[in-house]
Parts: structure tokens; C-alpha cells; sequence
């Protein structure tokens, strides 16, 4: 049987699976090359593949629709630019952008702790400012600015901590 | 007596291992960078990514040239 075996696969598995240490040299050459066109990758999407983002106020709820304590996910300015609206017990509303500035998970209101929490990493912000509370985020979350015009809000802008357009 | 061929073998080997271990060192780096990049690109900031990428095209050119002089090295007598 086993010499059948052989005659029908006559490859010596020690030769087989043999790597030599020049083979293994080339193979590492290869992998430092497929990292570095990844980095390279990465830093022209980057910076060279950035649109010019447009910020064109857009109506995103109405003031009457909202129930205090809930939340209300839209996007703005573009549609894969996720944001949330929070309209707070005490009457107020705020937006964040709903990108974690950690890792950009998206964020989810949680109304138990009234804070805005990102549930990869265990971050979480402030509902008044988007400050960091607690965990790895480095940044607050940028803010939407809200315009309400009747009973309709609208989004204007988005306005990073230190008060610079994003 | 061994003979001076033995000799030159065995420094050629340690000095292959030499240069395997420092193209690993390289690689882990080149890793550490691209893991680096993409998290800073990911939490919003892009400022370390042009140069991130320049040190491992750069470190990508030192491990090209040491496979080079491998090849060289095994090739002379």
C-alpha cells in the first residue's frame, strides 16, 4: 500500500517542504514590499483623495417629532458622514458627528448615563460638549450645528473642539 | 587542520543569519508602521502618513539591497 503511495506521489515530503534561508530572506523582502505599498497606500487616500467637503444646511428632523431622552441618527454633510441628534430631558438638542474619534466606530446614545458611548473600545462623550469621559479616544466629537428654523432643525456645520470647521 | 574554505563558509553563515535577523527586525518595524498609519488615519489624523510611508519605502530599499548582497555572497566561491 505505502509503496504504491509513493510511486503515485513520488514527491519526498522532507524535500517538499524544505525553505531555505535565502528562499525565506526573499519571502521577507516580499512581505517588508507588500507593507510598504500598503502604507504608501494608505497615506494617498489620506491626503491626495480628499474631496473638498461642501457644507450645505440640510433639514434633518422636526422639533415635534422628537421625544425627550431619544435619539435620532442622520447623516450630514455627505451620506456616509453618520451624525447623531440627541434631544436631551431638559428640553435641549445636540448633534455629534457619530464617528469615534478613537478608531471611527460609530457612537450610540445612552440615555441611562445621558453620555454618548462607543461600545468598541469603551469610549465615551459628554452629551453638552463631546468631550472624552472616559476610555482611548484621543479627541472630543466634533459638534453639528444646528439652526432651528420654526419646527424644523436644520444642519449647518460641523465644528471641531477647538472651534475649526472639520 | 581545516581547510580555509571551511572558514569562509561558516562566516558567511553567521553573517546570512546576521542579516535574516536584521531583515526581521525591519519587517516587524515596517509592521508597526502600517498598523501606526492606519489607526492615526482612522482617528481622523493624517499628518504622519507621507512620512510613515517614506521610512518604510526607505527600510523596503535596505532589505532589496541585503537580498542582493545575498545572493551575491552565496554566488562567490
Amino acid at each position: 500500500m505505502e509503496e504504491r503511495l509513493i510511486d503515485d506521489f513520488p514527491v519526498d515530503w522532507e524535500e517538499d517542504h524544505y525553505v531555505s534561508r535565502r528562499e525565506f530572506f526573499k519571502f521577507m523582502t516580499l512581505a517588508s514590499g507588500g507593507l510598504a505599498l500598503g502604507t504608501g497606500a494608505v497615506a494617498v487616500i489620506a491626503n491626495l483623495v480628499r474631496a473638498e467637503i461642501r457644507f450645505v444646511p440640510a433639514l434633518i428632523a422636526k422639533v415635534s417629532d422628537l421625544v425627550p431622552g431619544q435619539a435620532l441618527a442622520f447623516t450630514f454633510p455627505r451620506p456616509k458622514d453618520l451624525c447623531i441628534l440627541v434631544a436631551k430631558k431638559d428640553g435641549g438638542i445636540a448633534a455629534f458627528t457619530r464617528r469615534c474619534t478613537h478608531l471611527s466606530c460609530p457612537v450610540e446614545w445612552d440615555p441611562e448615563r445621558n453620555r454618548l458611548f462607543c461600545p468598541c473600545h469603551n469610549g465615551a462623550f459628554s452629551i453638552e460638549t463631546g468631550e472624552v469621559l472616559q476610555g482611548p479616544p484621543p479627541h472630543p466629537l466634533p459638534r453639528v450645528s444646528l439652526e432651528i428654523r420654526g419646527d424644523e432643525i436644520w444642519a449647518t456645520g460641523v465644528v471641531k473642539s477647538h472651534g475649526e470647521e472639520a | 587542520m581545516k581547510s580555509p574554505r571551511y572558514y569562509r563558509h561558516i562566516q558567511k553563515s553567521a553573517l546570512f543569519v546576521a542579516l535574516l535577523l536584521f531583515c526581521l527586525v525591519l519587517v516587524l518595524l515596517q509592521l508597526w508602521l502600517f498598523v501606526a498609519v492606519l489607526e492615526n488615519y482612522l482617528a481622523g489624523r493624517r499628518a504622519m502618513a507621507i512620512p510613515a510611508a517614506l521610512a518604510s519605502a526607505a527600510i523596503l530599499a535596505v532589505n532589496g539591497w541585503m537580498l542582493r548582497g545575498v545572493y551575491r555572497v552565496n554566488r562567490e566561491p
